[in-house]
């Protein structure tokens, strides 16, 4: 394999020792910033142009007050949240490219400015600029607008003649193919010549000739306006991954025949692990208790199907992929009813401890994935006045919320309802991603006539559905760092909780059945099935997979339970269906697979998506030195790990791997 | 950042029925504008004629690119032809790893304003490796004025501090006047000499 080329793509350099005396005589004192560069190696080290000003500015005898090393200068919103918190006086200097400096001469409008470096062009010729990819190759793009590649043979004359000559050599070329202007540079035409050679194509095209008014103003900042403004709206970061739903959003919930055997986890929620209250040769019934709470942050866990107890063995738990007690139990298919599963009379009337009894004992948890029990999130230490719905479901492939919205809205608000009153909420918004057309229009339906629920449209965007963003985008509010919702007065509940929650209050079904989406590549029966929980994997994927693309699992397939930017690769088929399992996909696996090994190029993408705004590209750096107090440093533990920046890291960097080690490390601390 | 727009639908299918190429599509840089769905269209309507289609992330980045080409190693071995779906930068990567193959770009490119650095602007840098932004309050003439006039307006403003090449655009030395004011600057506008572009260091850095 050839060796892989690194160009030094940095952007700026210091000016020289005498132009700086001359722009900064007579002044006292001075704030610095610089920006750390990007599109370079990763290192610790500062960069050394603060080293050199430092010194030049110690000869001259000029005071600094602040020197601030700033990562990404040109990201205004977080640069902007950085200068908020820096006190700098007049004037201030700043080290960048022409970016950063137009950047906080903006920013400081009212204040001096001072450019103390210049931007270093990269490729181009007197009249063109040329750009970079997200790559430290040698390829550029002089981003003309009229592609020429075909006919020259893959090598872009505009960049690589330093005349930019579009239609054949200048004739100046030496003897052994050199450029006039630089005896070290080949001709590019030469090149282009003996490339088209290998092509067996000729050069037989017409005479080009460059249009230079092929983009307009206008339409350029309709571009800038999606990228930066648009991207933005709400919140922070994010990605917009392809929706892939239209496998599945036209079909209709359906129920998943009841399997032989269920193996019912006792731990499936947040806080401890259900205590069994059966054992081998109990016979149960439907909605009947297994597991019963062992705590405030815990819950009990039931039987979706009537039979006999096998046991307690241990299985794949799909989360935690380790060995877990679960209760096996034998179905008879006769269904028959527990006594206890009688509806709540009068549940408007009862009072809200009661209604919280009623939650716990039926193993209400958040269905969104997180799995948190509910009757603990409806007793928040502090006042709220907002339940918020949430009704994104923002990860790609699912529509079980979808599907729950436009078909069972109704009893969607009158879990909500039953919710309101327990927290006492004020307000009730109803949070719905704009490509869940039909699910808007069922909840605007239900929650007409008199209700005073609004329902909201959002504009799609990953990781929406997360509370702390939605939060953000439908109310405005922050959460503090090391908050909860509650700090912001809000509840947040997932629609498959509301609707659980309905069944538990209004049919007396504790959670044992949920919503799940079944499809991915070559499926026969791609589907929204409800479930028993505890149906086991292999049930689900024999009836929507056929046996050849089922072979695949352990070669270029992958089993997902979840969404595919948050879901959890399974490796066992042997494991069942939890409270929290959302969808169950197979997925090609990437051809090129996330490593911890890869280095860092700085692109700064990472950073770009982040909707915590922290900094993932210092977690790769210290997590593969093993430097888990620095990554903690960097906030690791307020990740939510959405997986943004591992989606867009352009050197396929397995960030989530240092994340999940670095909170690991930072619990096991304290 | 490079903004790609799709070439002609029609030059494309001409492509596809009389090449019958492996397809690269660059969903590249993620978040830029990249148009995925139309591309996806123009497949589907000349599907009979593809050798293979692979997705990519950052074509660019050679390592990974390499890697999709040994996957995909028998459908690209079965066609003379590539067709490509990304900026300049991914097609000609494309072209140095497949220098016997006729890579053909499905799109144009265009610039997005601030793509040196890591994230779309209102304002650009042109990097002309002299930068006069001491001189204009922070605000660069280059790229401000449509002109790129380094000495002051050029008269064609308009009552309301417009641009005459685009109405919609403010006058980039009318910016930096007022800017100026507010620094309580203006007297660098006196005080500096003409100034005038170097180009070499243009020509210098091409030549690097």
């Amino acid at each position: 394999m050839a060796e892989k080329t690194v160009m030094d793509y940095t952007k700026y350099r210091l000016k020289k020792e005498e132009e700086i005396r001359e722009i900064l005589a007579g002044i006292p004192k001075i704030s610095i910033l610089w920006c750390q560069k990007c599109y370079k190696e990763f290192k610790e080290d500062f960069e050394p142009e603060c080293g050199q000003l430092k010194d030049i500015l110690e000869g001259m005898g000029t005071e600094i007050t602040v020197c601030e090393p700033v990562d990404f200068l040109c990201n205004n919103y977080l640069t902007k949240k950085i200068l908020e918190h820096l006190q700098v006086d007049e004037p201030i200097g700043v080290v960048s490219c022409g970016l950063g400096i137009q950047f906080v001469a903006g920013i400081y409008n009212r204040r001096r400015v001072f450019a103390l470096a210049d931007s270093v062009l990269h490729s181009g010729n007197a009249t063109t600029i040329g750009y970079h990819g997200i790559a430290l190759g040698p390829e550029k793009c002089a981003a003309c607008g009229q592609c020429y590649l075909e006919i020259t043979g893959g090598i872009c004359p505009v960049v690589a003649c330093p005349k930019g000559l579009l239609n054949g050599p200048c004739g100046g070329a030496s003897s052994d193919g050199r450029c006039e202007v630089n005896k070290e540079l080949p001709c590019a035409w030469i090149e282009i010549y003996e490339r088209l050679k290998k092509q067996g194509k000729g050069f037989s095209s017409f005479v080009e000739i460059r249009n230079y008014s092929i983009f307009k103003v206008d339409e350029k900042k309709r571009f800038e306006k999606a990228n930066r403004n648009e991207r933005t709206e709400g919140f922070y970061g994010g990605v917009h991954p392809l929706e892939m739903k239209e496998s599945t959003e036209g079909k209709p919930l359906e129920d998943f025949p009841a399997p032989e055997r269920i193996f019912v986890f006792l731990s499936q929620h947040t806080g401890l692990p259900a205590k069994p209250v059966v054992k081998a040769g109990d016979s149960v019934r439907v909605g009947q208790k297994l597991g019963e709470s062992t705590g405030f942050i815990s819950s009990a866990v039931h039987s979706g199907v009537s039979g006999k107890v096998i046991g307690i063995e241990e299985k794949i738990h799909p989360v935690s992929q380790t060995l877990q007690p679960a209760v096996v139990v034998e179905n008879d298919g006769a269904d028959t009813p527990d006594p206890s599963v009688m509806p709540v009379m009068d549940p408007e009337g009862l009072s809200q401890e009661k209604l919280l009894e009623v939650l716990r004992n039926r193993g209400i948890v958040g269905l969104g994935g997180a799995m948190f029990p509910t009757s603990v999130k409806l007793c928040p230490p502090k006042p709220v006045d907002t339940l918020l719905i949430n009704g994104c479901e923002c990860e790609p492939y699912l529509n079980t919320d979808n599907r729950l919205m436009i078909e069972r809205s109704d009893e969607i608000l009158k879990g909500a309802g039953i919710a309101r009153k327990i927290l006492g909420a004020r307000r009730v918004v109803f949070g719905i991603e704009d490509n869940k057309k039909k699910a808007i229009e069922s909840a605007t339906k239900s929650a007409g006539g008199g209700s005073d629920v609004e329902v909201v449209s959002l504009k799609t965007r990953y990781p929406q559905g997360a509370e702390r963003m939605l939060i953000k985008r439908t109310l405005g509010r922050d959460v503090p760092d090391t908050g909860l919702p509650f700090d912001a007065g809000v509840v947040v509940l997932n629609v498959s909780t509301l609707y659980s929650l309905y069944n538990a209050v209004y049919r007396g079904i504790p959670l044992v059945e949920r919503a799940i989406t079944v499809t991915g590549v070559d499926v026969v029966k791609p589907g929204n099935y409800i479930v028993k929980i505890g149906t086991p994997f292999y049930n689900i994927l024999n009836s929507c997979f056929d046996s050849e693309s089922l072979g695949k699992l352990n070669g270029d397939y992958q089993l997902k339970m979840g969404g595919p930017m948050m879901g959890i690769v399974q490796t066992s088929t042997e494991s069942a269906v939890i409270k929290g399992t959302t969808g169950l996909l197979l997925l090609e696996k990437p051809i090129v697979e996330p490593s911890e090994e890869n280095e860092c190029i700085k692109c700064g993408r990472c950073v770009d998506v982040c909707p915590m705004e922290l900094h993932p590209d210092y977690y790769a750096y210290y997590g593969k030195r093993k430097q888990w107090d620095k990554v903690v440093e960097y906030k690791v533990k307020n990740c939510i790990e959405c997986g943004c920046c591992q989606y867009v890291c352009s050197s396929k960097i397995d960030l989530l791997s240092f994340i999940k080690k670095a909170k690991r490390y930072a619990n096991n601390k304290g | 950042m490079l903004i790609t727009k799709v070439k002609d639908h029609r030059k494309i299918q001409e492509i596809l029925k009389g090449y019958n190429p492996f397809v690269f599509k660059c969903f590249g840089c993620r978040e830029v504008h990249f148009p995925e769905e139309e591309i996806n269209e123009i497949l589907k309507e000349g599907q009979g004629h593809l050798k293979g289609i692979a997705r990519i992330d950052y074509l660019c980045r050679e390592e990974f690119t390499r890697r999709y080409l040994e996957a995909f190693e028998n459908e690209v071995r079965a066609t003379k032809s590539i067709l490509v779906f990304s900026c300049g930068v991914g097609v000609q990567v494309v072209s140095r790893l497949l220098e016997e193959k006729i890579v053909f770009p499905g799109c144009d490119t265009f610039y997005l304003n601030g793509f040196q650095g890591v994230t779309a602007q209102d304002f650009d840098c042109e990097q002309c490796g002299q930068c006069w932004l001491n001189l204009t309050g922070g605000i660069c003439p280059l790229t401000a004025c449509s002109k790129g006039l380094l000495n002051g307006p050029c008269g064609g403003t308009t009552k309301d501090g417009k641009c005459e090449v685009n109405s919609e655009m403010d006058c980039g030395w009318v910016l930096i006047y007022k800017r100026l004011q507010s620094i309580g600057r203006l007297d660098l506008l006196k005080k500096s000499a003409v100034n005038v572009r170097d180009y070499n260091l243009i020509i210098r850095a091409a030549v690097k």
